[in-house]
């Protein structure tokens, strides 16, 4: 096996190029790109025998995208916030096909405004379409959940489609140690795509994704749907454990770190959740009881397991980096909601919402969060949601509001 | 109604109106054309964005215009200002705007937009006779997000998606044709190398109601892999060689506003571009180098007809 | 995967250069030359506007122990210093989070006690040229491999045939004049530093006993009219000062001027205004140094002239915005 230096959208590729799909149609959108564009690379110079079509949108890429796999080939695709919600409409309906293939996103703010630095609220957006979904803190997890997801997507109990979510810049543009495996060893964990019996073949007529009038009937496809996607939870294990047999790397639908007697934890997604890890580390040092719990899989909703790790906490600070206007943190409402029912004493919860638009999170506010939850813990009650901002951030804020004239007393008439 | 007369340099507007201090590369020839152009049309517009390089002359707090801007979407920015025309037609038709206050709508993206992902917006608002002006700055690629290919790439460009010995396998879409295909009020072709043929035609666009489409040659440093000095260099010599005609198209009739008389060898263009460096090193592809002339030769000797 | 428990020391370095000096390719030669010593490691530019000349910056960390900690560096154990333009301009963030631990390498020919001296510096400042007085304005961009090599040698962890290797490895797609090319930039430097070797040791990141409080705000609601993502003022554009983005300036003689105009046509940031009498003014504090005046001038009025012959002090715009 070979370790090198590889960026996120890097790793990608390299999973995309090991799992030997066979089509990839793209559209180029920041920060995703350079995985299209390596693969392009290795298409030109003769190493990766695939064909990729540039499409002239994602709309019409993600339609691409399901059609061929209910064709029966491996199609690997990618995007990016803009791009996959473009595509929204797409994602809902490709998932019903039940033709399973993997995609790519690499995570970014939504406009307006429009941004190009991190956050989640882009993912999180398709959590409901029948896609599963993978979260990555690091470059070499990008590389190995991209094979995963292969065999995730195409497990006979499952058969949808999988996203791999990298964040943005953090992980995309950013290079660290990846181990690629070998494609010898790689042989009997995924070898070549069976389409079973949805593909489109002269010999075997076959009409797909056809109207369905009837309440009933819409419903039982629907909660087929519902009922693979669950499975994922089983066939993740097992997919992983096979993993862990041919690389070493033992993946979890959530991951704990330092987490098993600790009083307080945090519960984060994706690349800067290993900046919690970093500052679970510093708060131990200065004697406190921390962890942090990872959800790496996050549809299927990995609900009996979150359970078990938050099961006897006192205090968890959930950090989401995304924003559902109006109501506050997705994971934060997601976890919560699923230890209702689990019977026993519940933690005490707090919400914070930062990371918006690749901000930030400083070691400094992890220590308050974890200060925070502990208080929150001794008095019994969680205070409000914290959108974390600093009093210095917000003085900026202020300056560039007063240049582009959007202050209360200078603003121009309406 | 015909406006100003543009004859000669000194004709053209003496200040400049789009403001300096966007982030732009240095000799971008997207910017070069817009600015020409804004001198043209003026304060009271309101330009309607999709995403491209030119998104990010409005970056917050900080915008070079003086009139009005709307970014919307990649797909939707004909879509974008349909919406506002027909609002500022109701205001007006209530009383309750101006005329003073009125705005010029003027779409404007880059060529990944216009050729692809936003044709059907584009499309859609000519079957309206949406009265507007689009502006496309083309750069013949995704510029903002790396030179990928798009569905202006001309044969053999190399892009970051066709970076094989033979460039790009694709042929430049006709835009011109398909939008002049609409039979819209206006189409026309123009260069900022040609300062005055851009002014003639921005203002004969400016006087004229319905949908109004300039496509504008881009030559961008960045992206075709050239010095940033040569931009309106190349720009002529992509006028003079023939490979972008600078033509309008009015009332079903289209005319070529300039006709090089001896057409510069095409070679003469493909030598100045890092992206078709790969014609001549390490040896010339005689077969690439031939189709490129002949798609130029059929062009005019088409126009001779 | 192994868990690392508890906290191991770090290397934090940053690169601060324009676009087009090879900050990005600097980043990486140091982090493959890390990961050849068999060093954990983290490395990624960083771009604001990225263009060609504007300030960026690129960043490695490197630990024995698999790395946690990501994004920009707060508190950094070494600042390379690519353009010293960029240290006048706060905007750049040259010195965000420099304390007296921070090591500072100076890409200069000023000497380091100097630039200490001038800048009101109070850690370690070593200074280097990167490149030999009289090269010209193209070996700009092979600045990084110079910094990469002085840096490498002040961590005293990186071997020479390490960062040879790196060179090779991060370079090798370019051809062998490139990489031959770069070895020389970069093992000069490398063998400079010899009596720095070591100054830069790696820290233990911020404490969670006694932290600094982040000062958190209470975000108060406010009026869509003001909350809005929009710009009320026209041109405020104006006030970014692209001129800093320069390597080169057109300068104007009057003398062979037509006052055709030409020039403040062609110019696509309108940096070229005429006066009264129709001669041009270019505007310093916005002209990016394209060169396209200088190209059309069908009288050659424009020439070309480096910004490195034109004294710091006297460059216009070196202003507030970045």
């Amino acid at each position: 096996m070979k370790r090198k230096l590889l960026t996120g959208n890097s790793a990608a590729a390299w999973g995309a190029r090991l799992a030997g799909a066979e089509y990839v149609p793209a559209f180029p959108i920041t920060p995703q790109t350079e995985i299209i564009e390596t693969l392009a690379y290795w298409i030109d110079t003769g190493e990766m025998d695939c064909r990729m079509t540039t499409l002239e949108s994602e709309h019409s890429m993600l339609t691409a995208a399901g059609a061929a796999a209910a064709t029966g080939v491996r199609v690997f695709t990618a995007t990016s916030s803009q791009g996959l919600l473009y595509g929204m409409e797409m994602l809902y309906t490709v998932a019903g096909w039940r033709a399973p293939f993997v995609m790519v996103n690499v995570s970014r703010g939504l406009s307006s405004p429009i941004t190009l630095e991190p956050d989640h609220n882009d993912i999180l957006a398709a959590r409901d379409s029948g896609f599963l979904q993978i979260h990555c803190a690091t470059c070499q997890e990008v590389l190995d959940n991209v094979l995963i997801a292969y065999r995730l997507a195409e497990h006979e109990r499952v058969r949808l489609p999988v996203i791999v979510n990298l964040d943005g810049f953090y992980l995309s543009f950013t290079r660290e140690p990846v181990e690629l495996p070998d494609p010898e060893d790689l042989r009997q964990f995924l070898s070549g795509y069976d389409a079973e019996n949805i593909r489109f073949r002269a010999g075997a007529p076959l009409s797909e994704g056809v109207a369905v009038l009837g309440g009933a009937l819409y419903s039982y496809f629907r909660y087929e749907m519902h009922l693979a996607a669950l499975n994922g939870l089983a066939a993740y294990n097992e997919i992983a454990d096979e993993f862990a047999a041919v690389t070493g790397r033992q993946y979890r639908s959530v991951e704990g770190y330092r987490a098993d007697d600790a009083e307080l934890v945090f519960v984060m997604m994706g690349s800067f959740a290993t900046k919690a890890k970093a500052a679970v580390d510093q708060l131990r040092e200065a004697g406190m009881s921390v962890g942090l719990v990872r959800p790496i899989l996050l549809r299927p909703f990995p609900r009996d397991r979150i359970r078990s790790m938050l099961a006897g906490k006192k205090g968890v600070a959930v950090i989401d980096q995304n924003l559902s206007l109006g109501m506050g943190g997705i994971l934060y409402a997601e976890i919560t909601s699923a230890l209702y029912g689990s019977g026993d004493s519940l933690p005490i919860f707090v919400s914070f919402i930062g990371g918006l638009g690749g901000r930030d999170i400083a070691a400094e506010e992890f220590y308050e969060m974890a200060n925070v939850t502990a208080l929150a813990v001794r008095d019994g009650h969680a205070p409000a949601p914290r959108l974390l901002l600093t009093c210095e951030e917000l003085v900026e804020v202020r300056k560039l509001q007063e240049i582009a004239g959007a202050t209360g007393t200078s603003r121009g008439n309406p | 109604m015909t406006g100003r007369s543009y004859t000669k340099i000194g004709d053209l507007p003496a200040g400049h109106l789009l403001g300096t201090g966007t982030p732009m590369c240095a000799g971008c020839g997207g910017l070069a054309a817009i600015k020409e152009i804004y001198d043209i049309l003026g304060e009271k517009t309101i330009f309607i964005n999709a995403a491209g390089c030119m998104t990010l002359l409005a970056n917050y707090p900080y915008t070079p215009f003086r009139g009005s801007w709307l970014y919307t979407a990649m797909a939707s920015a004909p879509a974008g200002a349909q919406g506002v025309r027909d609002a500022l037609d109701i205001l007006l038709a209530k009383g309750r705007l101006s005329a003073e206050e009125d705005l010029e709508t003027v779409v404007l993206t880059g060529d990944g937009s216009a050729y692809g992902i936003g044709l059907s917006a584009t499309s859609g608002a000519m079957d309206r006779s949406l009265n507007f002006l689009y502006i496309c700055y083309d750069n013949e690629g995704y510029g903002n997000t790396g030179q990928q290919a798009s569905a202006a790439t001309p044969l053999g460009a190399k892009t970051a998606t066709s970076r094989g010995p033979f460039g790009h396998h694709g042929r430049k879409k006709d835009l011109f044709a398909v939008w002049a295909a609409h039979r819209p009020a206006y189409v026309a072709t123009v260069s900022p190398s040609d300062p005055l043929d851009l002014a003639r035609k921005l203002e004969t666009a400016k006087n004229l109601e319905g949908s109004r489409l300039i496509l504008a040659f881009a030559p961008c440093p960045t992206g075709w892999g050239f010095d940033p000095k040569e931009t309106i260099k190349i720009g002529k010599l992509a006028v003079q060689s023939g490979v972008w005609p600078l033509k309008e198209y009015r009332q079903g009739v289209v005319t070529h506003t300039v006709i090089p008389r001896h057409r510069l060898p095409v070679e003469e263009y493909l030598r100045c571009q890092g992206r078709f460096s790969h014609l001549f090193l390490p040896q010339r592809n005689e077969e690439l180098l031939r189709k490129i002339r002949a798609a130029v030769d059929d062009y005019w000797e088409g126009i001779a007809n | 995967m192994e868990m690392d428990k508890g906290i191991s020391s770090l290397y934090r370095i940053r690169f601060h250069g324009r676009g087009g000096q090879g900050m990005k390719t600097a980043s990486r030669i140091l982090g493959s030359a890390f990961f050849r010593e068999g060093y954990e490691v983290q490395d990624a530019p960083r771009y604001g506007a990225e263009r060609r000349g504007a300030p960026i910056f690129a960043y490695v960390r490197a630990s024995r122990y698999p790395i946690n900690e990501r994004g920009v560096i707060h508190k950094p154990d070494l600042v390379i210093v690519a353009d010293e333009t960029l240290l006048a301009i706060a905007a750049t963030g040259v010195l965000h989070g420099v304390s007296v631990d921070t090591v500072l390498l100076i890409n200069s020919s000023e000497n380091a006690e100097s630039l200490k001296e001038r800048l009101h510096l109070s850690g370690p400042v070593f200074s280097f040229a990167a490149v030999a007085k009289g090269e010209g304005l193209h070996e700009l961009r092979f600045v990084g491999a110079a910094c990469a090599g002085a840096a490498a040698r002040l961590t005293g962890v990186i071997t020479r045939s390490s960062l040879e290797y790196a060179i090779r490895d991060e370079l090798s797609h370019l051809g062998d004049t490139i990489v031959t090319k770069n070895f020389d930039l970069a093992l000069r430097p490398y063998d400079l530093m010899a009596a720095q070797e070591g100054v830069v040791a790696p820290g233990r990141g911020i404490s969670a006993a006694g932290y600094r409080s982040p000062g958190w705000v209470n975000i108060p609601f406010e009026d869509a009219r003001i909350s809005a993502p929009a710009v009320y003022s026209p041109a405020t554009s104006e006030r970014v000062k692209t001129g800093l983005w320069r390597t080169e300036r057109p300068v104007f003689e009057a003398d062979l001027c037509k006052r055709c105009s030409l020039c403040a046509i062609y110019c696509p940031e309108n940096a070229i205004l005429l006066d009264r009498e129709g001669y041009p003014r270019i505007d310093y504090e916005h002209c990016k140094g394209c060169l396209i005046c200088v190209e059309q001038c069908p009288v050659g009025a424009m020439k070309a002239v480096p910004e490195g012959c034109v004294p710091v002090e006297k460059r216009e715009g070196d202003g507030n915005e970045t």
